[in-house]
């Protein structure tokens, strides 16, 4: 015990003030730490703030008009997601443990700086009046300090004696994350919250009544978290199955397009165009991969197989500007792309069989999600945008980064292409792209890319925005991904050749694999950067998270009166952001780990 | 024959987009020849979109299931109302101070509502044309009572004051200007959204806050500050009649929306409310029958609408009075004694006669 402590003592000494100036910075820092909390909780317990104006908007704030009566669906999309994750986690089940003395020590060590952070709070805060006098109020009287106080002594002194057990007791990492969400989804059953309540005059009853959180909240995060459960555990017992892993990989991609073609949109189907459209077309197309991959071999086939490579290129760039049906000019691209692999898997007839798996199932997931998308919506909403919010700030952030991240990689290989045309083409769209501003390019989605398409193709707003937000973010992409291209020794690419590999096995096996690895921190920081632009948007009328905090709320007057609560809006967005930019960034550093990055 | 051949038949390709993309070009001139006009367009549709303010308390306002309600929003259903005869066919386009003419004149919105000023400058040389005035504002300023003021102050009382106001607006120019008349020396501070100015005036970091009248009491409302704040002058420094825009040269639809705004006008005068209005005796009242079609549908049908056009306006949304005091009287915004009371009381709001 004395040991510990005159340990302490000394690792305090070495490291705060182990000289003059040090010790001077150490107080000068503390001191500006403490004043700032000091601050901030004051500016937060004053009562002329309503911190209600964020909580009676949570609704405005995750999907904006979104349809009460189509909220089944946004919850589909949530649900789906955490089913997913708890597959995936049963999956890749880590076999790391950790110690439970550890946790504790953790949680002994929150413990003490709750308490210390609760001693130091102010008791009185102060600011300016209506009448340009300073006003000074209680904010934390000592009864409600000692309240906190005195359940914090007790628990930390629990946890430093629960530490000190040195209980022998390990748990596995996945199976925490379990624990992680039962005690919100716990906590949503027992706790009651402050809710906006109007009385016969319509006049807003103050103080605000406690009540307990809506069923229609509680009963779908129940039902979300045991599916979350049952999934994790259907992982669990499939986890030797590589295939599940490789499908649930693909999934991992589609998820999205799925959930914003299909469920958030509820898309107004016409089988005479499914009948007479969509399904010549798929068999059309289906034949024409089959032949390729069973003709490969065919020395007649062989010897034009250039030309007709570039007749399926012509067509693809050629079909975007003929009035056929969408999908077909998505499965020409898909078929120049998948003729481009052929001959590089179909060596062996396995390499065959799963060829035409897989060019199958793209091809009724690509008719599948393109329906869906490009169908008219069945859901009315008042605004011009089917919805906003932190919907729309994820979808700007996910597809700025599903879409734009193999369009990086396509650019980046394009730009050090050997073919001229190749490199010519990338290197503009890259330039190009990069040298405008991102606002400028907003404008240009909103105003004048109408002008761009053919004749009679017109594109929602949002739409045009992800087009463009995919190739800007695609472009900065492509110039990080060119980096790891160029840290890639030479001999890499000779012992390619030397072992007789085609250029296709060689990128996609010995090249890119170590290119993208060796690029991990900046693609993480290109896609926070996406997420956190995607707020950028309001300046061409689409009400992202942001602008909802900002702008929204801060003009309600009826049924209750928020203007003038946007300070407290503003925080809790820059926390909602934080949040899941950390998150993402933490994620990323154990990737990084994980791939031995910096250590090889 | 494999490289070069790849590159000659992009090249082809190339000539060929080049080739497809101007047909194209010539189907569209094609296309724009046979211009519609507005009302077919709108009733093509099905809807009508209805360009309104960002967020403008009382006047556009999106609550917390995303519903929009508002002084202008009122206005948009109105006119919703009187095309389709249900009101809530209407897509709100919420547009920045910025883009708002643009949007109109490309097309993007049927009808501008957005507590726009109407000038000369913007009804003469924007190609639009300004609807009949729905709201009567004008430029105040506000300042503590504990620094002298009173409702009775004037601009030359602002001598030496540091004055917040948004940057890049007309507000901006008219304080310089009024204060420069008088003789007034001020220390202006532009911030980029009104309600950092407020924010500003409240933490003490200027003297006085300007905009619009109806912001002011708007606020000085919300902060509880009656006895604190004063606005003055008590006539304001500046006119800023506030009403739809709609683009030039197209007559008809220019009718239907001035004649929803009159119809909102004239129901109110006769006290007719979407309360009341299926107990109205027509024979009474024989501007009434005109209006709402029940003696005589004549005059909407010649417009390209239906007899009962206006009465469904003042069925599903209200008379004037109604739209008023449903989103502004809570914000401490009254008509009596001010420009929006009607003609007979001394106010401006005046609708020619419905025959």
């Amino acid at each position: 015990m004395v040991d510990t402590i005159k340990k302490n003592i000394k690792a305090v000494q070495e490291n705060l003030f182990s000289s003059v100036g040090s010790s001077i910075l150490t107080i000068v820092t503390s001191y500006l730490v403490l004043n700032f909390f000091r601050g901030m909780f004051g500016f937060v317990m004053t009562s002329d703030k309503d911190w209600l104006s964020v909580l009676n908007n949570m609704q405005l704030y995750m999907v904006q008009a979104y349809p009460e009566d189509d909220f089944i669906r946004v919850w589909l999309s949530v649900g789906l997601t955490f089913v997913f994750a708890g597959l995936s986690i049963g999956l890749w089940r880590s076999e790391d443990r950790s110690n439970v003395s550890v946790m504790f020590d953790r949680l002994f060590k929150a413990g003490l700086g709750l308490l210390f952070f609760t001693i130091v709070a102010p008791t009185y805060t102060s600011y300016m009046g209506n009448d340009g006098f300073v006003i000074t109020e209680e904010v934390f009287s000592s009864s409600s300090r000692l309240r906190i106080l005195i359940p914090t002594l007790v628990i930390t002194v629990g946890f430093f004696i629960l530490k000190n057990l040195k209980i022998n007791f390990s748990y596995n990492n996945s199976d925490a994350v379990f624990f992680y969400l039962f005690i919100p989804v716990a906590l949503i059953w027992v706790v009651k919250l402050p809710t906006i309540q109007l009385d016969q005059n319509r006049e807003r009853i103050i103080p605000d009544p406690l009540m307990p959180i809506a069923n229609s909240t509680k009963i779908p995060w129940t039902i979300i978290f045991v599916s979350f459960l049952v999934s994790y555990f259907i992982g669990m017992y499939l986890k030797d199955k590589k295939r599940v892993k490789n499908v649930m990989s693909i999934s991992w991609f589609l998820l999205p397009l799925l959930i914003f073609s299909w469920i958030f949109k509820k898309p107004q189907i016409d089988m005479g165009e499914v009948l007479t459209g969509d399904i010549p077309i798929f068999v059309i197309f289906f034949a024409l991969g089959l032949a390729t991959v069973l003709l490969i071999n065919n020395p007649i086939f062989k010897k034009y197989f250039s030309l007709y490579l570039g007749v399926l290129a012509v067509l693809t760039i050629g079909g975007l500007f003929i009035g056929i049906p969408m999908l077909g000019k998505v499965c020409l691209l898909l078929l120049s792309l998948f003729t481009v692999v052929v001959p590089a898997v179909s060596t062996s007839k396995e390499g065959k069989r799963s060829l035409i798996i897989i060019w199958f199932v793209a091809l009724v997931t690509l008719t599948f999600l393109l329906r869906g998308g490009a169908s008219e919506t069945g859901i009315v909403v008042p605004g011009s945008s089917i919805f906003g919010g932190f919907s729309l700030t994820w979808l700007l952030a996910i597809f700025g980064t599903y879409v734009s991240f193999p369009l990086g990689v396509l650019l980046a290989l394009g730009r050090n292409s050997k073919l001229p045309i190749v490199r010519i083409v990338c290197t503009g769209i890259i330039e190009l792209v990069r040298s405008v501003p991102y606002i400028t390019w907003l404008f240009f989605a909103s105003v004048t890319l109408a002008v761009f398409l053919p004749a009679g193709v017109e594109f929602n707003l949002i739409i045009r925005v992800l087009m463009v937000t995919a190739f800007f973010s695609g472009a900065y992409f492509a110039e990080n991904i060119r980096g790891g291209l160029q840290s890639i020794p030479k001999g890499q690419y000779e012992a390619a050749d030397a072992i007789g590999m085609s250029p296709f096995q060689k990128t996609g096996l010995i090249i890119l694999p170590q290119a993208l690895r060796a690029v991990i921190p900046t693609l993480v920081s290109s896609a926070i950067t996406a997420f956190k632009d995607s707020s950028l948007v309001t300046i061409i009328g689409l009400f992202d998270f942001l602008t909802i905090g900002k702008t929204v709320i801060d003009n309600q007057s009826i049924p209750v009166n928020f203007v003038g609560h946007q300070r407290e809006n503003l925080i809790f967005v820059a926390i909602v952001y934080w949040i899941f930019t950390f998150t993402l960034s933490r994620r990323s550093m154990k990737v990084e780990k994980r791939l031995g990055l910096g250590e090889r | 024959m494999s490289k070069k051949a790849i590159v000659s038949l992009l090249v082809l390709a190339m000539v060929a987009v080049a080739c497809g993309g101007s047909t194209d070009d010539a189907a569209e001139e094609v296309v724009e020849e046979v211009a519609m006009t507005t009302l077919e367009e709108v009733q093509a549709r099905g809807f009508l979109k209805c360009g309104v303010s960002t967020g403008a308390t009382g006047f556009t306002e999106v609550g917390d299931d995303g519903s929009y309600s508002g002084f202008d929003v009122d206005y948009c259903y109105a006119v919703a109302a009187a095309v389709f005869g249900d009101y809530s066919k209407v897509e709100f386009k919420q547009l920045t101070a910025a883009e708002r003419f643009t949007a109109l004149s490309a097309g993007e919105v049927d009808v501008l509502i957005r507590n726009t000023t109407w000038t000369q400058s913007r009804d003469t040389e924007l190609g639009n044309d300004f609807g009949p005035t729905t709201y009567y504002d004008g430029q105040q300023l506000m300042g503590r009572v504990s620094d002298g003021l009173s409702a009775n102050s004037t601009l030359a009382d602002i001598d030496g004051l540091k004055v917040c106001t948004n940057a890049g607006t007309t507000t901006e120019k008219n304080i310089t200007e009024g204060a420069g008349l008088v003789g007034a020396t001020i220390t202006l501070v532009t911030v980029e959204a009104f309600s950092e100015a407020i924010d500003k005036f409240i933490a003490g970091e200027c003297d006085i806050v300007t905009t619009d009248g109806s912001g002011l009491v708007g606020r000085r409302a919300v902060n509880d500050a009656l006895n604190d704040w004063a606005i003055f002058p008590t006539s304001p420094i500046s006119k800023e009649p506030l009403g739809p825009t709609y683009r030039s040269n197209d007559s008809q639809w220019a009718d239907i929306i001035n004649w929803t705004v009159y119809a909102t006008i004239i129901a109110d005068e006769y006290g007719v409310t979407s309360a009341n209005i299926d107990s109205v005796d027509y024979d009474a009242a024989p501007e009434l029958g005109r209006l709402f079609g029940k003696n005589d549908g004549e005059l909407q049908t010649k417009m390209g609408l239906s007899a009962d056009a206006y009465y469904n306006v003042v069925k599903q949304v209200g008379n004037y009075d109604q739209i008023f005091s449903r989103n502004l009287n809570p914000l401490g915004l009254y008509r009596e004694g001010g420009a929006n009371d009607r003609w007979t009381n001394g106010g401006l709001v005046y609708a020619p006669p419905a025959r």
